[in-house]
């Protein structure tokens, strides 16, 4: 029953197809994340304080490890929590 | 030479003179060392995402400076004696682009069509510049 239920919920997804992501690094050409750029960065950290999956933003592998390098030296000068709760 | 950008936080229980006149001091050690000050950020008091010690505000200050490497050793080893300094963060600022060496090749191709003219398009999708050399050889 349950099965049954979950996959009529699921079902829009039939019609609505998924909406293409990318890069919006890529797309604004930018070569270097600055870690003292907290605005940007707080973009890819949700509630909880953690770097979000590219599979969820839809970063590209080259920015995704550069953008989690900054956010790792910006927790580091307290721009950004390590945990937040 | 090379570039660095070297950020601390000075604990707020210091009156802002005070927090000057060690930027200052910071500062000069940078001149002293034949350093070139590129930058100096100051970003005032400011609320930190997590507290340091008991407290839950700090100054920030970021200097860009090119110079050799004893500078960013000086200033750590500063730092590191003094109690009003929270923490510090020195980095290397890299000179070079990092440029995708994948993008890069796709932008030259690109340029190379644009260069080799409209007409030979479908020549040039074909196969790379070399094997064209080789038929008229």
């Amino acid at each position: 029953m349950a099965r049954e239920e979950r996959s009529e919920r699921g079902s829009y997804k039939k019609f609505f197809p998924p909406k293409k992501k990318f890069c919006r690094f890529c797309q604004r050409n930018v070569k270097f994340i600055d870690h003292k750029n907290v605005d940007i960065l707080k973009k890819y950290i949700p509630d909880r304080g953690k770097i979000s999956p590219r599979r969820i933003t839809g970063t590209c592998a080259f920015h995704q490890r550069k953008l989690a390098e900054a956010i790792k030296r910006a927790r580091l000068l307290a721009l950004l929590p390590f945990v937040e709760d | 030479m090379r570039l660095y950008e070297t950020g601390f936080l000075i604990s707020p229980n210091v009156t802002e003179e005070e927090a000057d006149i060690l930027i200052q001091q910071m500062a000069d050690i940078v001149t002293q060392k034949n350093g070139k000050m590129a930058k100096l950020e100051k970003w005032g008091k400011r609320r930190m995402a997590y507290q340091i010690g008991k407290f839950g505000e700090a100054y920030y200050v970021f200097f860009h400076y090119d110079g050799g490497p004893d500078i960013p050793l000086e200033l750590g080893r500063r730092f590191r004696q003094m109690d009003t300094i929270l923490r510090y963060l020195t980095l290397v600022k890299e000179t070079q682009q990092n440029v995708r060496k994948k993008k890069k090749a796709v932008d030259r191709r690109r340029a190379k069509e644009t260069a080799a003219g409209e007409p030979t398009e479908p020549a040039a999708e074909g196969g790379t510049p070399e094997p064209r050399k080789r038929e008229e050889a």
